[in-house]
This record gives C-alpha cells, structure tokens and sequence, in this order.
C-alpha cells in the first residue's frame, strides 16, 4: 500500500524555489496496476523516485506498507529498496562488465545471500524471463529487448511486492516492447503492484488506473473503462512520443 | 555482502580497464622494487662490512691515546695527554698474562715511488704480530722480520695494489723503492685482504714500527692492538691495561675499546643509512599511492550511473564505500605483490653478479612493503569510495 499525503518535492536554484511536484495525495492499493503519465517535466519521474525510496519529498508523508519512509536513513532506504522495491528502468542499467546472469544476482549479493544458493535463485528468474541461454552473455551482446527482460529478472529476484518501471518501453521496438509489458502484466496478474511512467498511451492503456501529472500537480485520474479510450481523452496531455 | 563478493566485483572493474590498471600498478611496483632493492643493498653493505670486522675476531681491544671522556675541563686546559709509547705497550704485554699479543701501530701517509711511477699511501709502522693479528696472507717475499721494536730497518711490505701499481707484472721482491723521502727495499707483498677494520689493505704499505714512527716524525703511536686469550676476559683485561697505563703516566690518558664496540657503532650507522635509504624509497611509494587514488576518482565518476543502480537495487552507502574501497585495495595489494617478486628478482640478480656483498632484504623492509602497499590502497583508496557512498541515488542514476 502506497500512501501519500500533500507531497511537496521542492529544488533550489539560486533564490528561485522550484516544484518539481506539489500537494500531491494518492492512495495505490496492492496489486494495482498504475500508469503516470504527463509531458516532459511535470515530475512523473520525481514521483517515482520518492515512492522508490530514492528520493524524499521535502514536505509532506508517504507511507509504504504502513511506514512512515520520510523518517528513514538511507541505509533503512536501501534496506527497503532492496527487499521491496524493483526498479526497470528506460535505459536498462546493466552492469557492462558483468554477464547476464552476475547482473541479475546482483541484488543477492548485497542481501548477503551465500554463492550456491544465489546461483540458483538467479538462474530460476533468469528462466522466468527465458533468457537461460544467454546466461553468460554480456550486456553488450544483448538485444535491447532481451536487456530489459534481463532487468526485469533483476527486478524481480527479491521477491519485492512494488515493481516501478520509468518508460520501460522507451528504447525498444514495438515487437520487444509488447513482450516486455506483457511480462510486467503477467507480474502484476501474479499480484505486484506495479507503477508504470510513459508517455506511451498504449503502455498506458494496461494500467487499471492512469495518474496524469501536470507542473508537479495531479491534474486528472482515469480508471475504469475509461481508460481504453484514454488515447483520444488526453491528446492534449499526452502528446505522442 | 560478503567480502569474497565485494573482492570478484572490484576485480571485473580492475579487468574492464585494464590499460589503466595496469599504469597504476607500475607505479605501486616502481616504488616497492625500490623499497626492497635498495633496502637489500643497504643491508648487504651493513653485514658486509659488519662481516668483515667479525672476521677478524672479537678478541681484540684496541689502545688510542688520549681519553675519550669529558672529565669536566677543556680540552688543552687538562694538559695535553702523554703519548701512547713503545714502552707503554711492552708495559702491558709483560704485566698482563693474558694479553697474547701487543701490537703497536704508527699510522701516516707518503708518497712512494719506484722509477718513475708513483702515489700517496697509507703507511702503518707495526711488528710482525700484525700479520697474526688481521691474519694477511703474503702472495710474495715474507712479512715484517722479528728483532727489536726499537730497530727501524728501511724495509717495506706493501699491499697487492700497491704492487702492481708501482711494478706492473715485474717481480717486487727484493727492489728498491721510495716511501716518503725513504729509501727501502721490498719485503713481501700482500695477497688481496680487501678492507678491514676501515683500511684497504690493498693500498698500505707496513714498515716496522719504529721506522714507521720516524716518518711520521712522533714519538706516541696511532694506536695498539691487544689479542685477549679469551673473549670471557676482555673487561677485565681493558681494566688492567688502563691500570698500567696510570701507574706509568699517572693519569687515566688512554681509550680502550672493544673490536664489538666498533662493530656495534658502525653497524648502527649503516642501518641509519637503510632506513634513510628507505624512507627515501617510500616517496615513491606515496606517489604511487596519489596514483591509486586518482584512478579510483576517475573510476568513480565514470561509474557514477553504476554507483546510482546499485543504489537503486538496495546496496547501503557502506557496501558501496567497500565496492570501491577494496578495489584501491585489490590494486595496491597486487602491485605490491608484484613489486616484492620483482624486488625479489632484482636483488637475486645483484647478489649473483656481486657476491662479495651479500644484499639481502630485511624482513622489516619485506613487512613494511606489505603493510605500507596496503595502506596505501586503503588510505588513497578512502576518499574516491567515500565519494562514491555519498553519492545522491537519483542524481548518480542519471550519470550526474
């Protein structure tokens, strides 16, 4: 359960105090499955960041699962990133030097997990995304969409209940794209919440709910039915990638 | 986090740029070679010339002229001390049993001569107890004849290179040559002794004594070599020589030292010199290290998305200051390793071309380069990891 309440996300520059996001209050239940979508600069990528834990809103509380993340240290943030969150992200962000399978163990090595044991544990997700054989790939040597499935396996291989995916979509072809969020889908089906930053109406379109921001403000919600049509509703949010 | 992991991690970083590993780790083994060659050398030279003072045996005092105190007054304002006489050293020789051997020495340069060749050396007036005394080994004629102390013959023995300077591959048995303003005829020759006790031997000439003291225009001696029948008796024996050195001068005006105590003393002074030589060497060990910790910043900050995803994926600041930290580590560690074999190899090879000296690293040299190359990586490898762990997650995520 994710709960923010009046989330103010404040820069300075010089004398001048920017928002990248204000008054911000939503509730996203487990297992929801939640699009933010707004132009360029509206602080969709702010919002994902303090609700994974990266950053931490000036003003205001955010609760997840019931505690109060503002409050936290950042080793208490890592601590919660690592057992809670997974993160996919637009450009990937694999280790260049390390293989396929050392990418996705990554995560239990800072857990702590002895080798053997992780050893498993990696090539289980691994599976999962069907990328076995490319176990002892590099990175370098991956498709776009295969790297993705790859982070994705990462993503997943804490077991964490919150999966944040910032234009998961983005560098990828249509084709790799839709089996990358037909995998999300299947995550979420499997009861993750997941929270997906596009601008990508059709990426949109799976969500169960859309959060349209605007100049750091939640200027509309879509749920429902609704949201199937969302692409002719918010053409002038929304403007086309 | 297992440190094994942390370890395999900062390895494939170090793999990735190999280019620039391997220049930082020249720098830690240019400064460890020459840490452990030239603390080897130092070494060598120390038990060198501490073996050679311990080849001659720790049976020995030596007499000088003169006390090597402060008694409270000036020097002058006491008197000048009496000379250390012949008389003197027969003196002790007949009143102390277990003096073996007394040998006077009368030390000064000359010029020699032999036609027209020529060169200043040392001469030492002594007796033929000398030769028993630093155990010289004659390669022709004989030694110093045996006769009166008081009886200057205008004979000459001379050192190996003293010979074939002056007569090439001639014989010099039997010729006449010049010492000082002297006319003398060659004994013998030296076989090659090398150095001792500070003299080459190569490159004095011995007359007897009484010879040698009228050239140096003296009446006292430089000094006496006293052989002790046993090493459990050299206190006692050093007591009693300055007791019959008082009753005959009426004053204590002499200094008796031990052959250990010159050895001790100049020992000392060679191992300032290693360490001198080492500190020395350190520098460029501290070079290396400002090497190390600038790659790691460059590291850093060319990894700066990768500090940001592990961020991301849960790792603490302090996992991530040990990420970067053990790799500065790794490296030094590696160069240091490198650098000891390398040392080790350089060393092996100057002991094989010069065995005379016997070059060696001490083993706080070999601790130190192992503890310090370490140190190093962890001191220069601090700041570049604390960097690192300090870094903003979402600033670091997006390469800033």
């Amino acid at each position: 359960m994710i709960h923010l309440e009046d989330v103010w996300r404040t820069y300075r520059m010089g004398d001048e105090e920017l928002h990248a996001l204000r008054e911000v209050t939503e509730e996203i239940r487990d297992g929801e499955h939640v699009a933010i979508m707004g132009p360029s600069g509206s602080g969709k990528s702010t919002l994902l960041n303090i609700i994974g834990c990266l950053d931490r809103p000036t003003r205001g509380r955010y609760r997840l699962d019931g505690r109060e993340v503002a409050s936290l240290d950042p080793d208490e943030l890592a601590e919660v990133r690592l057992h809670r969150i997974g993160f996919i992200f637009q450009s990937f962000h694999l280790v260049p030097r390390l293989s396929a399978l050392d990418n996705v163990e990554l995560p239990l090595i800072f857990a702590g997990m002895p080798p053997a044991e992780r050893r498993k544990r990696g090539e289980e997700a691994l599976d999962a995304v069907g990328l076995m054989p490319w176990a002892g790939h590099r990175p370098s040597e991956l498709s776009g969409g295969q790297k993705q499935r790859v982070a994705i396996a990462r993503a997943t291989i804490m077991g964490p209940g919150l999966l944040l995916a910032d234009e998961p979509t983005g560098n990828l072809d249509s084709r790799s794209g839709h089996q990358v969020l037909e995998m999300l889908s299947q995550l979420n089906a499997n009861g993750k919440t997941l929270l997906v930053v596009t601008h990508d109406p059709s990426v949109a379109r799976r969500a169960d709910r859309v959060v349209v921001l605007r100049d750091g403000q939640i200027v509309r919600r879509v749920e429902g039915r609704s949201v199937s049509d969302l692409a002719t509703l918010f053409a002038e949010d929304v403007p086309a990638p | 986090m297992k440190t094994v992991d942390i370890l395999r991690f900062a390895a494939t970083a170090l793999v990735q740029h190999r280019r620039r590993t391997l220049l930082s780790l020249i720098g830690v083994v240019i400064g460890v070679v020459a840490v452990v060659s030239l603390t080897a050398l130092g070494e060598g030279a120390r038990r060198y010339v501490t073996d050679q003072f311990a080849s001659l045996g720790s049976s020995l005092l030596i007499v000088m002229p003169g006390k090597n105190e402060t008694t409270g007054g000036f020097p002058g304002v006491m008197g000048a001390p009496n000379d250390l006489t012949l008389e003197d050293v027969k003196a002790v020789q007949r009143h102390i049993p277990q003096v073996l051997r007394a040998v006077p020495i009368a030390l000064s340069t000359a010029d020699v001569a032999h036609l027209e060749r020529g060169r200043q050396v040392m001469v030492i007036g002594t007796t033929p107890d000398f030769r028993r005394v630093r155990d010289l080994r004659m390669l022709a004629g004989r030694f110093l004849p045996a006769g009166d102390w008081e009886r200057g013959a205008p004979v000459v023995v001379i050192g190996r290179k003293v010979a074939r300077e002056l007569f090439g591959q001639a014989n010099a048995v039997g010729e006449p040559i010049r010492v000082g303003g002297w006319r003398m005829r060659v004994l013998g020759v030296l076989a090659g002794q090398g150095t001792q006790m500070g003299l080459n031997m190569d490159e004095v000439v011995l007359v007897p004594v009484a010879t040698g003291l009228r050239m140096a225009n003296r009446t006292s001696l430089s000094r006496a070599i006293l052989e002790v029948h046993s090493v459990a008796d050299m206190e006692a024996v050093k007591r009693r020589v300055i007791d019959v050195v008082i009753e005959r001068h009426d004053e204590e005006d002499v200094t008796v030292i031990t052959q250990e105590a010159v050895l001790s003393s100049l020992s000392s002074i060679l191992q300032v010199l290693t360490l001198v030589v080492a500190g020395i060497a350190a520098i460029s060990l501290t070079v290396a290290g400002i090497g190390i910790m600038n790659v790691m910043l460059v590291s850093v900050s060319e990894r700066t998305s990768e500090v940001g995803l592990l961020k991301a994926l849960g790792a603490t600041r302090r996992q991530i200051l040990l990420i970067f930290l053990l790799e500065a580590v790794l490296l030094s560690t590696a160069g240091g390793a490198i650098g000891l074999a390398l040392g080790w190899a350089v060393v092996e090879l100057g002991t094989a071309l010069y065995p005379a000296v016997p070059a060696s690293p001490p083993a706080w040299a070999v601790g130190a380069v192992i503890g310090v190359s370490f140190g190093t990586g962890t001191l220069f490898g601090v700041l570049p990891a604390w960097r690192a762990a300090r870094l903003d997650p979402v600033s670091a995520l997006q390469g800033r």
